[in-house]
């Protein structure tokens, strides 16, 4: 064991004092095997979105029970808040959960901690997963799944069909006709279009419009791109949607998921790219004031026509000492009958082709437009890259997108900078080959 | 026969130890903790000495969140300090129907800070937000108050400010209800004007309690965090950034714990700085008076 690994551990011990966490570096040491013996009792940390998941998951977690005798005794959390204690769990190297819930957007941060599945998933039984999210779940450097999608997450276009009738046009298939049409729908207060402008989300949607504009973020050998010619007239685009064509929200560099979502449902922007969870609640009539006049669009491409597709998943806990007991539950979870389930419970889209194809197959009118849609996105999506020091990378990135939206600096000054200091932080996390 | 010191030190000891794990041994760790390369998701984590600190001041962010640190600092403590003795005189005085503000005074400060964040990212918000809608209504420009670089951190101040500045009151109402009568009288007697008698006297003898005010609050604005993470996230770009939210997001957005540590301890720094100069100064001012005498 190296003196670097045995302080880490030591450090981590501080760490999980601070977070309150049970952290136990010696057992930690020895791998958390399995304990042995029936394991009649799991823990996990799993997501939550509302009202109906504490529900879902008792539902979900009694019939495990019934089914293998295993009680899953868990906790709930929200996405962020989920993510953050995950994080700290992960660095005190804490048995606490046997099970977490995870996304692709972190993955990277986890590729250490979370045990590799390929020894409870066989190749033809993953192949029946949708591509783009085990390619994402599975670290790039050792070939290795890191966690099990439960479902996708990918954007549409949403649009109002009312006001697009009224005025004659189709919803945007290019960035030409999206400033076109939103410029047509801007006027009195009301906006043709409203995006996420801070943070993770600003990261998203320049990421999308970066691979549509046909940029890469890292080339094959990890150096930087994102500051390519395709990358500056992404940002570019982004930057005039806001400042130029004045066709969203002023303010939209404050504007998070829930502010983009909002935008719509408040009636005051005609058109918005969101998530499948906003399917439901556009169409919501005690959440939505467009309950009844909204569709939905493929997303506007330019050179081409690539948006991000990303997965819910679950993922074991490598220090985890009840590791096959926590692999029938993530199996449990993923069956075709539990992501039907899902579906009907929450229009998430299932991570299995075959079973998002027998959903699609028997939905009807809008909702079989919106998931066909769905699946166009999730064919051509990407995500950024899963290589060591990228989380740092995106929060520089993400105040780099910010700085040109607000007109703090031009959008090839910002990625400039952004790719200088990146360029530095894939150094150090030994990315660059 | 046990000595008093020894039965003393046995009966705190649980408390001292007790203090030692829970603050300085975390305290200490994360100390160490910023002298390491220490990623959540790479294996090894190498001594890198002060590299960690390099960084930060190498980096294209850092320089802008030090001075958005000493803007809102400085813009804070003198709103809170100037305003708050302003309200605490009037408040001191014989006007009738003051008694009710006394009581609304404590409002602010019971009020969680997450709370006034998200009030105060409502009533700055630029298409629906309380006092846009007000200077429109009544025909001023509305004010970006969040989406513009310059505005972020006046409203991050603005809503700090409206938080603290009643806990400054208090402390100052208390201070001025303490000083003794006969100089104020002998002043009055005198035909002092109320200026010249607040700098002369009031001031003087409020000495004691201003800097302690001052170093509460200088303690508590270089551990911000609410208010700024919920208004503004620190954006836009880097516009209203401060270090407690720098620390945030390289320890649970980037997963660097130690860069995290190493802004967090130059943030301690900062303040024990300032709190050092602070209760310097008058120390120094003393001496000198001592020695002229």
């Amino acid at each position: 064991m190296s003196s670097a690994l045995s302080r880490r551990r030591f450090l981590g011990g501080s760490l999980a004092l601070a977070a309150g966490a049970a952290a136990t570096p010696l057992l930690a040491a020895c791998g958390g095997g399995e304990s042995g013996g029936n394991v009649t009792e799991i823990n996990a940390l799993l997501i939550t979105g509302g009202d109906r998941y504490p529900a879902y998951w008792e539902k979900v977690t009694s019939a495990f029970k019934q089914q293998t005798g295993i009680t899953v005794k868990y906790d709930l959390l929200q996405f962020t808040p989920l993510t953050s204690k995950e994080i700290t769990l992960a660095a005190a190297r804490s048995t606490q959960y046997d099970v977490y819930s995870t996304h692709t957007a972190q993955i990277g941060a986890f590729f250490p901690h979370f045990e590799p599945l390929n020894n409870y998933f066989d190749t033809a039984e993953l192949a029946d997963f949708v591509p783009v999210a085990i390619q994402y779940l599975t670290n790039p450097a050792t070939g290795e799944l890191a966690a099990i999608p439960r479902n996708m997450d990918a954007r549409t276009q949403y649009y109002r069909r009312d006001l697009y009738e009224a005025a004659g046009v189709q919803p945007a298939k290019t960035w030409e006709e999206l400033v076109t049409i939103g410029q047509q729908l801007t006027s009195g207060g009301k906006f043709g279009l409203v995006l996420p402008g801070q943070g993770d989300p600003a990261q998203r949607q320049f990421a999308d419009f970066l691979w549509q504009a046909g940029g890469e973020w890292l080339d094959q050998n990890n150096n930087v791109t994102f500051n390519s010619p395709a990358g500056v007239e992404a940002l570019t685009f982004y930057r005039d949607l806001i400042q130029k064509y004045r066709i969203t929200p002023s303010d939209v560099v404050t504007y998070q998921w829930n502010e983009n979502s909002a935008g719509f449902t408040n009636g005051s922007s005609a058109a918005v790219f969101d998530w499948p969870g906003a399917f439901a609640s556009f169409g919501d009539p005690s959440l939505s004031t467009v309950s009844q006049g909204f569709a939905t669009a493929p997303m506007p491409s330019h050179k081409t026509g690539t948006s991000c597709a990303i997965s819910h998943a679950l993922a074991i806990n490598k220090y985890s000492r009840n590791k096959d007991a926590a692999a029938q539950f993530l199996r449990f979870t993923v069956t075709p009958e539990a992501l039907v389930d899902q579906y009907k419970e929450f229009k998430n889209y299932p991570s299995r082709v075959s079973t998002a194809d027998q959903v699609i197959g028997q939905a009807q009118g809008m909702e079989q437009q919106w998931l066909s849609d769905l699946r166009t996105t999730i064919e051509n999506g990407k995500e950024w890259p899963k290589v060591p020091g990228f989380d740092k990378v995106s929060t520089v990135v993400q105040t780099a997108v910010q700085n040109a939206l607000s007109d703090q600096m031009s959008p090839q000054a910002a990625l400039d900078a952004a790719a200088e200091e990146s360029t530095r932080i894939l150094q150090q996390a030994g990315a660059l080959r | 026969m046990t000595p008093k010191w020894l039965t003393g030190y046995t009966l705190a000891a649980p408390a001292i130890l007790l203090m030692l794990v829970i603050f300085l041994y975390p305290l200490g760790h994360s100390f160490v903790m910023s002298f390491f390369r220490w990623d959540l998701n790479t294996a090894e984590s190498p001594f890198v000495g002060l590299g960690n600190y390099g960084d930060l001041f190498t980096g294209t962010s850092f320089g802008q969140t030090l001075r958005n640190q000493v803007v809102f600092t400085v813009a804070s403590l003198v709103i809170e300090v100037v305003g708050g003795m302003a309200i605490a005189l009037l408040l001191n005085s014989k006007l009738r129907g003051l008694r009710p503000a006394r009581t609304l005074l404590l409002i602010p400060p019971m009020v969680a800070p997450a709370v006034v964040g998200l009030n105060f990212r409502w009533l700055f918000n630029e298409q629906y937000g309380l006092i846009d809608g007000v200077l429109v209504r009544l025909g001023l420009p509305a004010i970006p108050w969040l989406s513009d670089p310059g505005w972020a951190l006046v409203s991050v101040i603005i809503a700090s400010a409206w938080q603290n500045t009643p806990l400054l009151v208090l402390l100052f109402l208390a201070g001025l209800q303490a000083i003794p009568r006969e100089p104020l009288e002998a002043a009055a007697v005198d035909g002092a004007s109320a200026w010249r008698t607040f700098w002369a006297i009031v001031l003087p003898l409020m000495r004691p309690v201003v800097v302690i005010a001052l170093m509460i609050r200088i303690i508590d604005l270089f551990r911000t965090f609410d208010v700024v993470w919920l208004m503004t996230q620190g954006g836009p770009g880097n516009a209203s950034n401060l270090l407690t939210v720098e620390a945030y997001k390289l320890a649970f957005q980037s997963v660097d714990f130690g860069h995290a540590a190493a802004v967090s301890y130059v943030a301690l720094v900062m303040s024990l700085l300032v709190l050092a100069l602070l209760y310097g100064i008058p120390r120094l001012t003393a001496r000198r008076s001592a020695w002229q005498a």
